[in-house]
């Protein structure tokens, strides 16, 4: 028993880095269903097109992305609201989407997702029979 | 096996944490905060930094249309105030609103006014905007600008 714990704990060990690292930003995110899919747009602020990184894994949905152009050294603040330089959120997704036809574009610091459905689980009319 | 402490409890790191929670609540109850300074998530984000010659303020402002957008400068007090139609991002011809699972975007208008340090020359100003910032870049007054001082041998 005694041995079995000190494993667990050694995998931890691994898992978790030991660098300190600052905590990503959340952003806002807005999420609409249509008939042919989900679409998604979240605000991130600074990101650009080459700093997005958009990752389906199983069936999480991982967005991050990293501020482009930060002020550099000479810039010193005197007033800030908005502290970080990267954005990260995750949602879990079903198995409904076709993820070999999901889009991502970014605009104007705001990324939108398309995941469209698997034709097949399209929404169908069901008609409801008076008994 | 000695379980090492150090890498995967890292005691500094609790700290940032604890320092990051007191510097929530002290928010709430500090009286030195600026009075135009605004509650979180208020739209939009302003970030206002000083090289030796400029005042540069940044303005996160994510998909708008700038011809919605009315930024001005008055004495010290830079203003901006427009709209945003948040569900324009999502390329849908007709929203439906009981189809949102989640609506978190700031949508609607806006007007924020920030006071800029007293040293800026309003007259000199630019404004860019990129990857949904808006950066306004307003120059210093000539009196005003550091300067480097000559510290001569004896």
């Amino acid at each position: 028993m005694a041995e079995k714990e000190t494993k667990e704990l050694a995998t931890r060990e691994e898992r978790i880095p030991a660098t300190r690292t600052e905590r990503p930003m959340v952003p806002p995110v807005d999420i609409y269903e249509t008939a042919e899919g989900l679409i998604l747009v979240a605000d991130m602020p600074g990101v650009s097109k080459d700093k997005v990184d958009v990752k389906i894994e199983e069936n999480v949905l991982e967005i991050r992305g990293e501020i482009a152009d930060l002020p550099g050294e000479e810039v010193s603040p005197i007033y800030a609201e908005l502290t970080g330089k990267e954005y990260y959120r995750a949602f879990t997704i079903g198995p409904e989407f076709d993820l070999d036809k999901v889009e991502a574009s970014m605009e104007a610091g705001m990324l939108r997702i398309f995941l469209p459905k698997i034709e097949a689980e399209k929404p169908r009319k069901i008609e409801i029979k008076v008994a | 096996m000695p379980i090492n402490w150090g890498l995967w409890f890292d005691p500094f790191r609790e700290f940032d944490r604890l320092q990051q929670e007191i510097d929530r609540l002290l928010e709430l109850t500090k009286p030195f905060i600026p009075i135009r300074s605004v509650a979180r998530g208020t739209f939009p984000v302003i970030n206002i930094g000083e090289t030796s010659d400029h005042v540069l303020v940044y303005i996160f402002a994510p998909g708008i249309d700038l011809e919605k957008v009315d930024l001005s400068i008055e004495g010290n007090l830079l203003s901006i105030s427009g709209e945003r139609d948040a569900s324009s991002a999502l390329k849908v011809e007709k929203i439906e609103p009981e189809r949102y699972y989640r609506q978190e975007r700031f949508s609607g208008k806006f007007t924020r006014v920030v006071s800029l340090p007293e040293s800026i020359n309003p007259d000199e100003v630019e404004a860019t905007y990129q990857n949904g910032i808006i950066k306004v870049k307003i120059g210093k007054k000539e009196e005003k600008k550091a300067r480097r001082i000559e510290v001569k041998a004896g």
